[in-house]
């Protein structure tokens, strides 16, 4: 999937993370702050990678705040922030299982 | 989809429907809104912040009637975010930034800037905010991306030119006038090389564009010079906002060392810059703070992280026993006197003068 366009996902609330992508022309740049990043840091990352891998996104920038979410939060975020910055407004649930 | 932008009503349909607790968010227009404004006045006086000119749209926090936050945003700088004692440190705090960034976001701003003060820095690095510049006790510039400075200045470093003596112009060129040629030839033949950038901001007569244009075309034959874009990190709305309503006479309270410590600390080491030059300027006193602070930030040795740069002012070049400036020539266009610009500004730019600039100053007129 191609990032045509800047969007954002989430909040800054508790338990929840705000992701904001964009397009670019270099590799993926991803920029994770957490406040569990000593704890789940790679956890999270490993996470992000592997769904932006599955939607296959391969070029842009996708910064992260972290509030502590849970992984089904970060994938949900993460997918609706990109689909957002690629235009889909058809979702392929099986897509993104 | 989640809306950005929600209404007073929407809010309170939310709230009826038990989505929302007790907290109302919504945005406002302060221009259009009497009540609101006036109420975000007294909030913002209570909490020590002045109420700022040209903010565009503010997202505000209601606890029943009681205005208890606010943050407001003005293209894409985040101003006037205060939040009543008793509602600090908790969750609201967090969903205003939020909202403001949607706000931002929903009106075609992608990466915010945020000015505050030291000691409320840490949280906004909690929102997500990257520091890029302090003015120590006073005030900071923080972004909401880790990455931004950072690639702007690995673009830079690629135009980077070794050399004992390198040097910097910004110009804003509005427009482009025999003083600025001259400006930059007496900078150039002091340098081994020289950088010029012109300043991005879209709020002067001439569009970027054009200014850029009329550079390229009237700095040829000077063999050690790259013209730079201009950025959001120079001499913008983000760094320098008062440059951009110096018409309106507003001086006084302006962080010209924000916008020259970003220079020196980011800007200035991506390309091994050691000297900026400046014209003089006998006209304009924003303009004239900021030539005269570049002395105080730049040049002192433990103002900035950066090294410390020489700063070169070169005395205006005159037509007729006066200084040349843009200011003038944009006067005689609005006189419609175009015989007195002849003298002033270089083929290129009295071209372009007559046949864009000349019917458009008369169909404004």
């Amino acid at each position: 999937m191609e990032l045509k366009q800047e969007a954002l996902a989430g909040t800054l609330e508790s338990s929840d993370l705000f992701i904001r992508v964009s397009p670019s022309e270099d590799p993926l740049e991803i920029a994770i702050q957490s406040e569990v990043i000593h704890q789940f840091g790679e956890q999270i990352r490993a996470t992000v990678e592997e769904v932006l891998a599955h939607l296959g996104v391969t070029r842009g920038i996708i910064v992260i705040q972290d509030k502590g979410a849970l992984d089904c939060t970060i994938r949900a975020r993460l997918q609706a922030a990109v689909m957002r910055a690629a235009g889909e407004t058809t979702m392929d649930w099986e897509a993104l299982k | 989809m989640r809306g950005p932008a929600t209404t007073r009503a929407e809010s309170k349909e939310k709230a009826c429907q038990g989505m929302a607790e007790d907290l109302e968010f919504y945005t406002v227009d302060p221009d259009d809104e009497d009540v609101e404004r006036r109420d975000i006045k007294k909030l913002l006086t209570e909490c020590g912040l002045l109420y700022e000119i040209g903010i565009e749209a503010f997202v505000v926090c209601r606890d029943g009637e009681k205005l208890v936050a606010c943050a407001g945003l003005q293209q894409n700088v985040i101003k006037d975010v205060a939040i009543l004692p008793d509602y600090r440190g908790g969750a609201l705090s967090l969903t205003l930034v939020s909202e403001v960034t949607y706000l931002a976001h929903s009106r075609g701003y992608s990466t915010l800037y945020v000015y505050t003060e030291p000691k409320n820095a840490e949280f906004f690095r909690g929102c997500g905010f990257y520091d890029l510049v302090e003015m120590p006790d006073t005030v900071v510039l923080m972004e909401n991306t880790p990455i931004g400075i950072k690639s702007y200045c690995k673009q830079l470093q690629k135009h980077r030119v070794e050399g004992a003596k390198i040097g910097c112009v910004v110009a804003n060129a509005n427009p482009f006038t025999y003083g600025h040629r001259y400006l930059i030839e007496q900078a150039a033949k002091e340098c081994d090389w020289l950088h010029l950038f012109m300043v991005k901001e879209d709020v002067s007569l001439f569009t970027y564009q054009d200014r850029y244009y009329l550079a390229e075309e009237n700095i040829q034959g000077i063999p050690n010079l790259t013209l730079h874009a201009g950025s959001q990190y120079m001499v913008s709305r983000a760094t320098f906002s008062c440059y951009f309503l110096k018409d309106q006479g507003i001086v006084g309270k302006c962080h010209t060392a924000v916008d020259l410590l970003m220079f020196r600390n980011h800007i200035a080491p991506a390309l091994g810059i050691t000297h900026r030059f400046v014209g003089t300027e006998p006209f304009c006193a924003t303009t004239n703070k900021y030539n005269h602070d570049m002395m105080v930030w730049l040049q002192d040795p433990v103002r900035g992280a950066g090294p410390a740069l020489d700063v070169v002012e070169i005395p205006r070049t005159e037509y007729g026993g006066t200084a040349i400036s843009a200011s003038e020539v944009r006067r005689h266009l609005h006189a419609g006197d175009l015989d007195r610009i002849r003298n002033l500004v270089p083929p290129a730019t009295y071209e372009l003068l007559k046949t864009k600039y000349v019917p458009l100053v008369q169909a404004g007129a």
